[in-house]
């Protein structure tokens, strides 16, 4: 019990963060470097926020009871899948670092905006935000983020066994011969994208109570790159690489505490270290496996100065 | 195996009922030393330290010296939190001074309170933070209640006052909410508020704002925002040719923003919670030893950390009255500690103060004051009757 | 809007996009030669800011390590001139190259030659940022810091022009960050469309395995194109220093994120657009208007947003047939 109350939210947010690494991993499975989901993250929470403190939906709270925690998660789930749509669809055109530019200028264009609205508390958030199933402790959050985990690990592997699982490798591996054996690349990515963003919202939905408040800062661009680094440090072409990644990452600040003044000066050596001498990430270079042959040596240098922004197909 | 497991659960399970209260007796100090918080944070350290220095040259609680217990909360929620549990479960603390910001507050304060530890907040002014629980108490007043008397000051320098501009940053709470109060009191004061604009903390370049402002022709101008942005803003009024009176809200009282704005701070109003020249005994050892150290004003960041740890001490040493701090149970000590705090009296740097029910401070003496700069990086708050 | 209005802003954004234009540039140079982004740009603009304010002051303030440390106690040499400011600038900003250099070694080569993933070169160079903000907020402390008074001589705070009975004024030191950054981007331009170590970074940019069958060691140019990326992000920070004061370690990240809109608008790895971008910004923030300028930092990745879903290859890059 000791144990848990002094690292349970350690533990929770190591969870947590590995699930928004592997809201990242989604779109990355069929190629696609997205770096929105720190804005489905942010949007997820507000709704749930919003569901659970604004007057407004006092009377769902009322004949819902502790049902209205789930609702929130659907609701998350629901719009964040609706605005992955309409935001995928025309990005999902961009390629490279172009959709990862253009996911960055998604997620400040919403923390602008949730700075600035009424609805979302301005400056100072939305706070208060009340408990789930009467949960005091935060370890207790590991009954909704365990599960949660459990279902989307296995939720993507029944998925790289599919039909569409396929798919999204052979874009992956090559958009332009995955177009012409008929698998329709822009379909498949919109499909991956709107995945990650589902799994942040709900992430985000479950993680407003979690933090007791929600605010403009939650989804931010420095929280991209970290979900960024989850990923390429944990390895990103296995599904447990960004779960590690985010749970070492989280928990590095935390680890390195003793060292007050300089722990986050050993937290940005520690990504240098780690992306210069694990190229695979930590899971890749764990696992004995050769490395795939199908992917071809990325060139050392770039091929000119401005590479080509679209994706190959001709839609 | 088993039976090895269950006995080291016992163990543990028996220890955590029978915490004894260590010596020295542990307070926490959460606050922001690291992210861009740490501006604030930085000065409450400096606050808290200078506070375990005293109050422990003077006896400690009845002869048992104090210890401060540091975790940096970082900017965000997450590390709060961490920082708050931290405290509470491993460093076995009586009570926690923090966090720096009321969106941390918010965040790790009810952490605290459901595991029934005291927490004095020493900066957060948004509206809330008491209520978070009964636990959660705070030394930062809302100043709100001083807007008024730097407008009434500023009548007074120049009683022709007609025109006024207001000028806020928007994504700070506590300005969104003082410059509520600021325009209200200009509107009963019958002052013509010719033109309100908003900008942000981040801001660096105020040209829009300020051109605004020169076209109305103002002879006032009303700024609510915190020391960087809005050093920045009285700067560039001044170079642009705005020639009338400037007053700040609390959150121009810092004398960090002196080097930001230089020569051109000279004259600013500023409403104030803290004033280095109040004439308790406390603060006028506190303001010295400052001095001594660091060559300028001690900032209200700093007096306000210190005046938390003084509370839990004072408080601390009526219970020792009562029975000597290390005979009482860990949580037993924070409960009867959260309510003598509520129910005490404290003569602390920041004058005389109390709590009310929700555990909101009840300061007796709020300031006005207007600044005068020596040169280009030194300047004073001179305190205005 | 009146024409006085107008002039007004068209001066503003002129001012303060001249500084995001040559802050960009050092992103765009990196860009175009590796392909990268070098996120640690934000934090080499601080540091050309700390830098600077080094030599021109020496003082440090209360926290940090080097806390009440006063390098010059009888006042710096540098300080009270506008040539001493001009060199201090100067140096201030080299060093700044010379530190990007050094994360060019430590941070990006080995990944160069590693062959790794090119979007680890964001992490690695996040992880560069991190430790560079943080070494600053341990040596000198988090609050503000600003250049003494007289950098720029005995020149007026501000400027006024008449325009019929209206006035326009601006700030003397907007003024001089539009010049300085436009004899800059002059001085830039003729190196690398005129002299032969701008044309030999232009075959490197262009391709790289054909510059280096042609002779040209291309781990020189890279070394090159980080030092002016550097020196180009140090000015940056020193320009906008002295018009507004070092605000803390962070100073630096709202630029750098910033700069990523500036150089997309523009074309990623295009030069002059790396300059119409920085202005176009800089202008249309100007023009925000100030009822709603608490939207002011959502244009810039607004119009990111849309020249990427309108024109991706920016308003000056070209696009390229795709290769297959």
């Amino acid at each position: 019990m000791e144990f848990l109350q002094q690292y349970g939210f350690l533990i929770a947010t190591m969870l947590q963060q590995g699930l928004l690494g592997l809201s990242l991993y989604a779109p990355l499975m069929a190629g696609q470097l997205s770096l929105a989901s720190p804005g489905f993250y942010a949007v997820g929470g507000y709704i749930a926020a919003i569901l659970l403190t604004n007057p407004a939906f006092a009377g769902w709270r009322d004949s819902l009871g502790y049902g209205i925690y789930p609702l929130t998660w659907l609701l998350a789930a629901l719009a964040c899948a609706l605005l992955g749509l309409i935001v995928g669809v025309p990005a999902l055109r961009l390629r490279g670092i172009y959709l990862a530019l253009a996911t960055i200028a998604f997620v400040e264009i919403l923390r602008v905006l949730s700075l600035n609205l009424e609805i979302t508390g301005g400056a100072v958030g939305i706070f208060a935000i009340p408990q789930p199933f009467g949960f005091v402790d935060r370890w207790q959050y590991l009954w909704l983020f365990l599960p949660l985990l459990i279902l989307t690990l296995l939720f993507f592997r029944q998925l790289s066994k599919s039909r569409t699982g396929r798919a999204f490798r052979a874009i992956r591996e090559d958009e332009l011969a995955a177009d012409a054996m008929g698998v329709s690349p822009t379909r498949y990515k919109v499909l991956a994208f709107v995945i990650g963003a589902v799994l942040a919202g709900i992430v985000g939905s479950m993680s407003a109570p979690f933090l007791n408040t929600w605010n403009a800062k939650q989804g931010t661009f420095d929280a991209s790159i970290a979900y960024l680094a989850f990923v390429l440090i944990g390895g990103s072409r296995s599904m447990w690489g960004p779960l590690v990644g985010g749970a070492l990452l989280s928990a590095l600040p935390e680890v390195l505490r003793g060292l007050a003044d300089w722990r986050l000066v050993i937290n940005g050596l520690v990504l240098v270290v780690a992306s210069l001498y694990l190229p695979q990430g930590i899971v890749g270079s764990l696992s004995r496996k050769p490395k795939p042959p199908t992917r071809p040596k990325p060139p050392t240098l770039n091929e000119g100065p401005s590479g080509p922004p679209y994706t190959s197909e001709t839609t | 195996m088993k039976r090895t497991l269950s006995l080291l659960l016992l163990s543990a399970l028996s220890l955590a009922a029978a915490q004894k209260v260590a010596t020295p007796i542990a307070i926490g100090i959460a606050v922001a030393q690291t992210s861009n918080a740490s501006l604030f944070g930085q000065e409450q350290v400096i606050g808290a330290k200078l506070a375990e220095k005293f109050l422990n040259a003077r006896g400690g609680v009845g002869g048992t010296p104090i210890k401060l217990v540091f975790q940096d909360t970082s900017g965000d929620e997450a590390g709060a939190i961490n920082a708050f549990q931290n405290l509470i479960s491993k460093d076995n603390v009586v009570g926690i001074v923090g966090p720096t910001l009321s969106q941390q507050a918010f965040s790790a304060d009810p952490i605290a309170d459901r595991a029934k530890v005291p927490v004095i907040g020493p900066s957060n002014t948004a509206k809330g933070i008491p209520q978070i629980g009964a636990y959660i108490s705070r030394v930062s007043a809302p100043v709100t209640a001083i807007a008024p008397n730097a407008l009434k000051q500023a009548l007074k320098i120049n009683p022709k006052l007609k025109k006024v501009a207001v000028l806020y940053a928007q994504n700070d709470a506590f300005s969104t909410s003082e410059t509520g109060i600021f325009q209200q009191t200009a509107k009963d004061l019958d002052l013509n508020i010719a033109t309100v604009q908003k900008f942000q903390t981040t801001d660096n370049d105020f040209t829009t704002q300020v051109t605004a402002v020169l076209g109305e022709n103002v002879d006032l101008v009303i700024i609510s925002g915190l020391a960087n942005d809005s050093g920045n803003l009285i700067k560039q009024l001044r170079q642009l040719g705005y020639k009338g009176l400037i007053v700040g809200g609390n959150g121009l009282n810092s004398s960090s923003m002196f080097p930001i704005c230089g020569q051109y701070c000279d004259g600013v109003i500023v409403a104030q919670a803290y004033s280095p020249t109040q004439s308790s005994a406390a603060n006028q050892l506190f303001a010295r030893e400052y001095k001594a150290q660091y060559k300028k004003d001690p900032p209200q960041f700093a007096a306000q950390a210190y005046t938390g740890v003084q509370v839990f001490v004072d408080a601390l040493k009526v219970l020792d009255h009562k029975r000597k701090i290390a005979d009482w149970d860990l949580g037993e000590l924070r409960v009867a500690l959260n309510k003598q705090i509520l129910i005490g009296k404290y003569k602390t740097p920041l004058g005389e103060l109390s709590f009310d029910k929700d555990g909101d401070i009840v300061q007796q003496a709020f300031y006005v004051a207007q600044i005068k700069m020596k040169d280009a990086k030194n300047g004073t708050f001179v305190f205005l009757k | 809007m009146e024409l006085s209005g107008f002039l007004q802003n068209v001066l503003n954004g002129l001012a303060i996009g001249s500084v995001y234009a040559i802050f960009a540039l050092g992103y765009t140079l990196v860009f175009s030669i590796l392909g990268i982004i070098n996120f640690a740009h934000g934090a080499v603009f601080t540091l050309g800011a700390y830098f600077t304010y080094t030599l021109i002051s020496g003082q440090f303030s209360d926290n940090g390590l080097l806390k009440g440390l006063n390098l010059f106690p009888n006042g710096s040499p540098l300080a009270g001139s506008a040539w001493g400011f001009a060199l201090s600038a100067l140096v201030g900003s080299l060093l700044a190259g010379v530190v990007a250099v050094i994360i060019e070694r430590l941070a990006f080569r080995p990944m160069r030659t590693r062959s790794a993933d090119p979007l680890l070169a964001l992490v690695s160079s996040l992880g560069v940022a991190l430790v560079i903000v943080n070494l600053i907020q341990i040596l000198v402390g988090a609050e503000s810091y600003s250049f003494p008074d007289g950098i720029y001589g005995n020149l007026p705070p501000a400027l006024l022009f008449h325009l019929g009975d209206k006035t326009i004024i601006i700030r003397t030191v907007q003024v001089i960050i539009f010049a300085v950054s436009m004899v800059l981007l002059l001085i830039l331009g003729w190196v690398i469309g005129r002299t032969r170590t701008g044309k030999a970074l232009r075959a490197v940019a262009e391709n790289p395995g054909t510059a280096s069958l042609l002779g040209i060691s291309v781990d020189r140019f890279v070394i090159i194109t980080f030092f002016l990326s550097g020196l180009l992000g140090g000015l940056a920070g020193t320009l906008v220093g002295s018009s507004f004061g070092i605000a803390g370690p962070y100073f630096g990240v709202t630029f750098g994120l910033k700069g990523l809109a500036v150089i997309v608008l523009g074309g990623l790895g295009s030069i002059p657009g790396a300059v119409v971008g920085g202005l176009v910004i800089g202008l249309a923030e100007a023009f925000v208007p100030a009822q709603y300028s608490a939207y002011k930092e959502a244009v810039a990745f607004a119009l990111l947003f849309i020249i990427l879903l309108v024109r991706p290859q920016g308003l000056l890059g070209q696009a390229q047939i795709q290769k297959v």
